[in-house]
């Protein structure tokens, strides 16, 4: 006798049958985005008081950003689901909504409802502090991300006075040590969930893991030093505006210190090929083998809206933040609204671009091994971030910089000259790295003779 | 410029910034808690461990590598945040700045090279130096 089938729900049935039609969720999609139009409209008389005072108005833009980031996070899971299957030549999510669209919604759902279990070994406050910080941490870069420069807006007070808001929640005068001082701290999340799980996996994952972004943070650090050199501040609006001004932005002077910058944002962020402290094969999960429920969401989130502010902060000091187009300053002193509008999208645009890269990355690349990342940071990165941060002393000292006020020819031989020494360190590195031996790691001086027999004697066997 | 960093705003904004990012913690926590189905049995609680009990706790003492890391770590940091409030002045400091620099730098290189000679920059540490237990395979190799 057959097993016995279980009769389909025909509720259970008809909801998914609705929601996997794509008018279904095209109609969605777009009662949410012009849901806000009319709420807006409605409400503008109290709107409008708080648009003009810079103190609500930062409340609003932080409010927003935030919102975009955690739920760019949750889109970005899906689409990193569908990339790495585009890429495996699987299908990827396709059976909660249409082309799995509400893929995010059902992982929401299913992180609220999951069991959350504490282990009986673990210390129990830290186990469910290490989630939490890690998660308020990743969030506290966008105080300071400059998403535009400032917006006068088109009305007047009554007594005909202009309103002027800055497109930033908080304009700190030591900008970028707060970003790296909260990179840093990042850390701690990690290391508080390894240690309080009192579980071997994960405590050799929140090691991998401390030792690994303690090391990427120092080329890191220094990548961000030879941006400073050549602005001269560590404001970050004001590396935007000098960027936006001339029009040429550091990635095209300083791709060394770009590409320095950005490996280490790799490796800061944990993403394959610097998962080593997640790694399946070798740590199940690694440091957060131990979290269920909402604290591993929690870690999941951290991990995105990290990718996020790195990518803002990358665009921020090499993309030039919210200049729409490069090698021209269109839209650098245009302060309405639509400009700060179209400022805001380039930047997130900019930061999406970003994200995509590291997608591709982490899809295309193998794994480092634990000695090889510790000497690329160690023996590779932070050797080359020192060469670039006294040559680009030295470059600044004897006055090659991009200068807005100076002729163009000028700039073309500042720019001309850094964007060659970059060339020239470059193929300095080529030419070493051609020299160097192939490095020796543990005992390989015992290891016994591998023969590999030619293929024909193989075939024969 | 109407940008504003006087310091009682900032420090206000920033409190708003720390008090939402833990209320959004603890919604998120407690929201669960109250819909969820806990289903206790003690086998949940184990540490997981592939399956196998576990045998000790993690709470053990482990390789000072990562000890040597973390205090050149310190060091390299500390000399990266020294270097930024220079970066800042540095085009008014003129040619003193640059060999100040210069001179700091050449200190922290020659510490860099001291690591990098003496083999603490290697996480696998060279045992080429050391004899293996039965002699090295080159050394019975020459002698066959």
């Amino acid at each position: 006798m057959p097993p016995k089938v279980p009769r389909p729900d025909p509720a259970a049935a008809f909801i998914e049958r609705t929601l996997r039609d794509w008018r279904v969720i095209a109609a969605l999609g777009a009662v949410l985005l012009i849901a806000p139009v009319p709420l807006v409209w409605l409400g503008w008389p109290w709107i409008r008081p708080l648009l003009e005072s810079q103190f609500w108005f930062s409340l609003i833009l932080g409010g927003l950003a935030v919102f975009i980031v955690i739920h760019l996070d949750a889109a970005f899971i899906l689409a990193e689901r569908k990339l790495s299957a585009f890429i495996q030549d699987r299908k990827g999510p396709n059976r909660v909504g249409f082309w799995g669209l509400l893929q995010p919604v059902a992982d929401g759902i299913k992180f609220l409802l999951k069991e959350d279990y504490t282990p009986k070994q673990a210390d129990k406050p830290v186990f469910i502090l290490a989630p939490a910080l890690a998660f308020v941490i990743s969030l506290a870069g966008v105080a300071i991300i400059p998403w535009f420069d400032q917006i006068t807006w088109p009305w007047t007070g009554p007594d005909g006075e202009t309103y002027t808001v800055v497109g930033q929640m908080a304009s700190l005068d030591i900008g970028l040590l707060y970003l790296l001082a909260f990179g840093a701290m990042s850390v701690y999340g990690v290391v508080l969930a390894g240690w309080a799980s009192n579980n071997k996996y994960a405590f050799y994952g929140a090691m991998r893991a401390t030792a690994q972004m303690l090391s990427y943070e120092i080329p890191l650090g220094l990548g961000l030093l030879a941006v400073l050199l050549v602005a001269g501040s560590v404001r970050l609006e004001g590396i935007v505006e000098s960027q936006a001004a001339s029009g040429v932005w550091n990635v095209f002077v300083h791709p060394l210190a770009f590409l320095l910058v950005l490996i280490a944002g790799f490796a800061e962020t944990n993403r394959a090929p610097f998962d080593l402290a997640e790694c399946e094969q070798e740590l199940v999960a690694g440091y957060h083998t131990e979290y269920s429920s909402m604290k591993f969401a929690l870690f999941f989130l951290a991990e995105y809206s990290h990718m996020v502010i790195g990518s803002a902060l990358v665009t921020a000091l090499f993309l030039g933040g919210w200049a729409p187009l490069p090698f021209t300053s269109w839209l650098a002193d245009n302060h309405t609204w639509w400009a700060g509008l179209i400022k805001f999208s380039v930047f997130w645009g900019k930061i999406l671009l970003l994200i995509g890269l590291y997608m591709v990355v982490r899809w295309t690349l193998p794994r480092f091994r634990f000695d090889q990342l510790m000497r690329l940071a160690w023996k590779g990165m932070i050797p080359l971030g020192m060469v670039i941060v006294v040559v680009q002393g030295i470059a600044t000292g004897l006055g090659w910089r991009i200068d807005p006020a100076a002729p163009w020819t000028a700039n073309l031989l500042a720019g001309g000259l850094m964007l060659g020494i970059n060339i020239l360190i470059t193929l300095g590195v080529l030419w070493l790295m051609s020299r160097s031996r192939a490095p020796v790691t543990g005992r390989q001086d015992n290891l016994p003779d591998v023969i590999v027999p030619p293929a024909e004697a193989r075939l024969a066997r | 410029m109407p940008v504003t960093s006087e310091p009682a705003e900032l420090a206000q904004g920033l409190l708003l910034f720390i008090v939402a990012g833990i209320l959004m913690v603890l919604v998120a926590l407690l929201a669960g808690a109250l819909i969820r189905r806990q289903l206790h049995h003690p086998v949940k609680a184990e540490a997981y461990e592939c399956g196998e009990p576990a045998i000790g706790e993690s709470w053990v003492q482990f390789d000072l590598r990562l000890y040597v890391v973390a205090l050149v770590f310190i060091i390299f940091d500390v000399e990266i945040a020294l270097f930024y409030p220079w970066a800042v002045v540095y085009r008014e400091a003129g040619l003193a700045g640059l060999w100040d620099m210069l001179f700091f730098f050449g200190v922290l290189v020659v510490g860099f090279v001291y690591l990098w000679r003496f083999g603490y920059l290697d996480w696998v540490r060279s045992t080429a130096g050391q004899e293996p237990p039965g002699g090295s395979v080159a050394a019975k190799r020459e002698a066959a």
